[in-house]
C-alpha cells in the first residue's frame, strides 16, 4: 500500500513527484520505491517483509500534499484492511478441526493470535472473539504490522488490502506485484497468489465487520460439570 | 579569484550533498531531507519548480503547500537567475566533465558560434516546446511525467539508493543515454535544448535579474577579434549582446574569459544588487 495519510490514488500519481522524502525519512526502512512502471518512484509499503509503524514522520515531510501533512493521528490513517483466510489461520484452524495438520501432516495445536498481540489498536481494529480466534474490525487502518508478524508460510493467513487507490484493478496491480516480490524476487506471478475474481470476492467477503458478527457454532460438547463454566 | 573556481565548488558540494543528505539520514539526523526534486532544510522546503508546475497541472489544483515549496526557488531565480543550473545542478557537473573529455578527445576547437542570435531563439524554442508538451501531457495522463526525465532529479534520486541500498536503479539509464549523446553528437544537448527545470526557471528572468553586462552600449559585432566570450559559453551565446537571454546560467564563463584576455568589452555581472558595481 502507499505511506500513511496518501490520498485518493488517482490524486496521489499526480501530486506525488517522486522526490522520495517520505523514503529517506523513514526510521524503519518500510516505505520502498517502486521500480520500472507507470508508478516508477513512487513509495509503497510491502507488508510482508516490513510495515508500517504508524510514527507519521513521513507524512509531514510531504512537500505537495500527495500524503496528507496535517494528518498526526494514527487512528486516523487508512491506507488498508486487513482480512483474515480462514482456511490459513492458525486459530481458524484449531477451533474448525480442532488440531492442526501442518505441512509435514503432523497434527499440531496452536492457538496463535499473534495479530491481535501485535495491533497498535487492539479491540479497536481487531478483536478476539470470545477469546479465541482473531477478526478484524472497521477501526483496522491498514498498518500491515500483523501481516508481517503473521506465522503462517509460504502465504500470510492476514493480509491487507490497500485502499485509497482509487479503482480496484489498480489496487489488485500493487497487490499482485507486492506478493510476487514477496515471493523470493520473481516478478512471474503464480496464478494461485493473485487474488482476483471470483477468489478476491471471496476473500473480500470473508472480512467481517464489527456490526455484523459471524455465527459461530462451538464445535465441542463442553464439560458442563467443571467448575465456573458458564 | 575567477568565478570558474568558486562554481566549480559550489558545483562540487552540492555533488556531494546528494551522497551527505542519505548518509546524514541514515544516521537520523533529519535536519535535511530529500532529494533534488525537493529539498528541505529545517522547515525550510525548496522544490523544483518543474515539478510543482507539473504537479499543479496534474492534480489540477493549487494548494499553499505546493506554491510555499516553489516560492524559495522562484525567488531565488528572480534573483539570480539561472544560478541553479551553472552554479549547483549535479546534471550540469556531469556535462562539464564531459565536455572537457570531449574536447580532450576531438582534440579541435568547435567551430566560431555565430552571433545572430537565431541559435538561441532555436534552442528556447526547443526548450519552451517540450516544457509545455510535457506538462500538458502531465495535465491529461495526471501523472508527472517530466520528473522521468529530470536529470538532476534522477541523479540525486540514484545518489540516495546508492548510499541507502547499495544499488541503482533502471533510471540511471537515462543519465547514460544523456552522457553518450553529449559525447558523440551534440554537447550540453540537454541543458540547452530540453531541461525543464532550466525553463521553468528561465520563467523568472526580468530585467533586474544578475545577469551579464558589458561596457559597450550597443555592440553589434564581437568586441574583441578572438571573441572569447562566445567561444567560452556552453550554450552557445554571444555574451556581448546575449547577457539576459533566457539561456543564460550566469555561470561567468564568459567574464573570466573576457578579464583572462582583457577584453575591450568589460564583461560583468550586473543586476539588482550589483546594479552600477564593478
Amino acid at each position: 500500500m502507499r505511506p500513511p495519510g496518501a490520498v485518493d490514488e488517482r490524486q496521489f500519481m499526480a501530486l506525488c513527484i517522486r522526490c522520495n522524502r517520505c523514503l529517506e525519512v523513514c526510521p524503519y526502512g518500510s516505505i520502498r520505491r517502486a521500480g520500472l512502471s507507470p508508478t516508477v518512484g513512487t513509495p509503497y509499503i510491502l507488508a510482508e517483509s516490513k510495515a508500517c509503524y504508524l510514527c507519521m514522520a513521513c507524512c509531514r515531510l510531504c512537500p505537495t500534499g500527495a500524503l496528507r501533512t496535517d494528518l498526526r493521528n494514527p487512528e486516523k490513517v487508512a491506507i488498508g484492511k486487513a482480512a483474515i483466510d480462514r482456511d490459513l489461520c492458525y486459530s481458524h484452524l484449531f477451533l474448525k478441526h480442532d488440531v492442526l495438520p501442518d505441512a509435514t501432516g503432523a497434527k499440531i495445536a496452536a492457538l496463535c493470535n499473534t495479530c491481535y498481540n501485535v495491533c497498535p489498536f487492539p479491540d479497536t481494529a481487531i478483536e478476539l472473539k470470545d477469546n479465541l480466534f482473531p477478526v478484524v474490525l472497521d477501526g483496522c487502518v491498514g498498518c500491515g504490522i500483523c501481516v508481517e508478524r503473521c506465522p503462517t508460510r509460504p502465504r500470510r493467513a492476514i493480509n491487507v488490502t490497500p485502499t485509497g487507490m482509487g479503482r480496484i484493478d489498480e489496487a489488485g496491480f500493487y497487490f499482485r506485484k507486492a506478493r510476487a516480490r514477496f515471493r523470493g524476487g520473481s516478478q512471474k506471478i503464480e496464478r494461485d497468489s493473485v487474488l482476483k475474481g471470483q477468489r478476491l470476492l471471496d476473500t473480500k467477503s470473508r472480512i467481517e465487520g464489527s456490526d455484523t458478527p459471524p455465527e459461530f457454532t462451538f464445535p465441542y460438547d463442553p464439560d458442563r460439570k467443571i467448575e465456573g463454566w458458564e | 579569484m575567477k568565478y570558474g573556481t568558486y562554481r566549480r565548488a559550489t558545483q562540487l558540494i552540492v555533488f556531494g550533498f546528494m551522497f551527505l543528505i542519505p548518509a546524514l539520514n541514515l544516521f537520523e539526523i533529519y535536519l535535511i531531507t530529500g532529494t533534488y526534486y525537493a529539498v528541505s532544510i529545517g522547515s525550510l522546503s525548496i522544490a523544483d519548480p518543474a515539478v510543482i508546475v507539473q504537479a499543479v497541472f496534474a492534480s489540477g489544483h493549487v494548494t499553499i503547500s505546493l506554491v510555499a515549496a516553489g516560492l524559495f526557488s522562484a525567488l531565488l531565480a528572480l534573483l539570480f537567475g539561472r544560478v541553479w543550473c551553472g552554479w549547483a545542478c549535479p546534471y550540469h557537473l556531469v556535462a562539464d566533465a564531459v565536455n572537457r573529455i570531449r574536447r580532450r578527445v576531438a582534440r579541435r576547437e568547435p567551430p566560431a558560434p555565430s552571433w545572430d542570435g537565431v541559435a538561441a531563439f532555436r534552442a528556447n524554442v526547443t526548450r519552451f516546446g517540450f516544457l509545455v508538451v510535457g506538462t500538458f501531457t502531465a495535465g491529461v495522463l495526471a501523472i508527472p511525467v517530466l520528473n522521468f526525465v529530470s536529470a538532476p532529479g534522477i541523479l540525486s534520486t540514484e545518489a540516495m539508493i546508492l548510499v541507502k541500498e547499495r544499488t541503482v536503479s533502471v533510471e540511471i539509464g537515462f543519465i547514460a543515454l544523456l552522457v553518450v549523446v553529449e559525447l558523440l553528437v551534440l554537447p550540453r544537448f540537454w541543458c540547452r535544448l530540453f531541461c525543464p527545470t532550466g525553463s521553468v526557471l528561465a520563467v523568472f528572468r526580468t530585467p533586474f535579474t544578475l545577469h551579464v553586462a558589458t561596457s559597450i552600449k550597443t555592440p553589434k559585432a564581437p568586441c574583441c577579434k578572438g571573441n572569447y566570450c562566445s567561444a567560452a559559453c556552453p550554450m552557445g551565446l554571444s555574451p556581448f549582446r546575449e547577457g539576459s537571454n533566457m539561456l543564460c546560467t550566469n555561470c561567468g564563463r564568459c567574464i573570466d574569459a573576457c578579464q583572462a584576455h582583457g577584453g575591450p568589452g568589460g564583461l560583468r555581472f550586473a543586476g539588482f544588487f550589483f546594479q552600477g558595481g564593478a
